[in-house]
């Protein structure tokens, strides 16, 4: 079971407007978070260095433009792989490092406009299409 | 706050579940011969936001319309427990949805409410499966619920069934893999290479985007592709056959179904989906 956490902002874009600086104040540049990740790795970070990336992934979260391009690469391809949160020195203080890297991404498509959105637009069209290929109608009219 | 037998639970499947339509119903069914009293909602109409964060203002509201949904079922129906299945909407209800909104319900994840039932559910599985499994796992909600562990521990309660647990790959499932060049394509051959060297006949999905990557392969060197709850479904005598893998392996929906979801938007929607190259 899953305890719920309380509220502490009335929407989630308020909630994430708090979050990200108030994460990234706790984050210590440490590097830890990218080190753990099995996909910068995978995509050609291994060599970069962790220090300057946390430390560029802290300005995105405030909503500062990042300075390095690996940053960049690198928030822009999380998969939520969840390493990052226990390699985190900082976790016991509150500080989850794959939202802070979420809401960092989110900052880098919205905020600076560094990256770009893949966003599927037929997602929402595409599964309704597969409900009305198999679900009853009583099934669609009590589920969805 | 403990669930047990009799309790009124919502179970909110997520959208991208709506591809596998026995697997909610076998959810449910499941949930009910735990002993749940189980509605079901999801949808787009329940969408959590996770998929849109070049959106953050509409996943917003999204977000609050969907909370306020399941606290109208928690006060107005008494189904205080939300059960989820997809990892996705589960992480953004913790990390994000409940933060930003008040919940009046608890949540729990389909494994572990099936598991913890273990005992209740085990008298029902009559039909031995002889099946050699491998489990592909990953690790990214494993921080959130061990959803691993909680699937292999229900799966080892079926008679003839062996369990060969895969290498915990990347991200939360495969879907997160898909936007990351290479990395299913990697993970999807590490699976099917690993089944092969452990003398597997099967790869035993958890999550529906793994299952709608692997069930193109299914068949390919004799290995067959099921979810989790196929194989408890099995185990129970329930014919659970899967569309999903049928269709994606050269098949199609029956012409009926086409033509009562709208032919046009079956053949620019889905047909695309489902003749597009297998992973590897």
């Amino acid at each position: 079971m899953t305890r719920l956490p309380e509220s502490t902002a009335p929407t989630t874009a308020d909630f994430l407007a708090e979050a990200g600086p108030r994460l990234a104040s706790l984050c210590t540049a440490c590097g830890a978070c990218f080190r753990a990740c099995p996909i910068a790795d995978h995509i050609g970070l291994a060599g970069a260095d962790a220090g300057a990336v946390t430390l560029d992934l802290r300005r995105l979260a405030r909503g500062e433009p990042a300075t390095l391009p690996e940053t960049l690469h690198w928030v822009g391809a999380c998969a939520k792989s969840g390493l990052c949160i226990p390699a985190c020195p900082e976790h016991a203080k509150g500080l989850d490092a794959r939202l802070l890297v979420r809401i960092a991404r989110q900052h880098a498509l919205n905020v600076t406009g560094q990256i770009t959105s893949k966003h599927d637009a037929a997602a929402f069209p595409r599964v309704k299409v597969f409900a009305r290929l198999q679900l009853t109608d009583e099934e669609q009219d009590r589920w969805l | 706050m403990a669930v047990g037998p009799g309790e009124r639970v919502t179970f909110w499947f997520g959208c991208n579940m709506l591809r596998h339509a026995e697997m909610i119903r076998l959810s449910i069914l499941l949930l009910e011969k735990a002993g749940y009293d189980v509605d079901a909602a999801g949808g787009p109409g329940y969408c959590c936001g996770t998929a849109h964060d070049h959106a953050p203002k509409p996943a917003s509201t999204m977000a609050g319309r969907t909370v306020a949904r399941f606290n109208d079922a928690a006060e107005k129906d008494g189904r205080g427990t939300l059960v989820t299945w997809c990892p996705s909407c589960h992480i953004h209800m913790t990390d994000i949805m409940a933060p930003g909104n008040e919940t009046r319900f608890d949540m729990a994840h389909v494994s572990e409410m099936i598991a913890d039932a273990a005992d209740r559910l085990a008298p029902l599985f009559v039909k031995p499966v002889k099946r050699r499994i491998l489990l592909h796992r990953h690790t990214g909600f494993d921080n959130h619920v061990p959803v691993n562990d909680r699937v292999a521990a229900l799966l080892a309660r079926i008679e003839g069934l062996e369990i060969v647990e895969g290498k915990a790959h990347a991200g939360h499932m495969c879907s997160a893999l898909a936007a990351v060049p290479g990395a299913l394509k990697a993970a999807t051959t590490e699976v099917f290479e690993s089944a092969k060297a452990q003398g597997c006949d099967t790869v035993a999905t958890i999550f529906h985007s793994c299952h709608r990557e692997y069930a193109a392969l299914a068949g390919r060197d004799g290995i067959e592709v099921r979810n989790w709850v196929h194989l408890v479904a099995e185990a129970m005598g329930i014919d659970a056959a899967d569309a999903y893998l049928g269709w994606r392996t050269g098949g199609a929906p029956d012409i009926a179904a086409i033509e009562r979801a709208d032919a046009k938007l079956y053949e620019r929607l889905i047909e695309p989906e489902l003749r597009k190259p297998a992973p590897i």
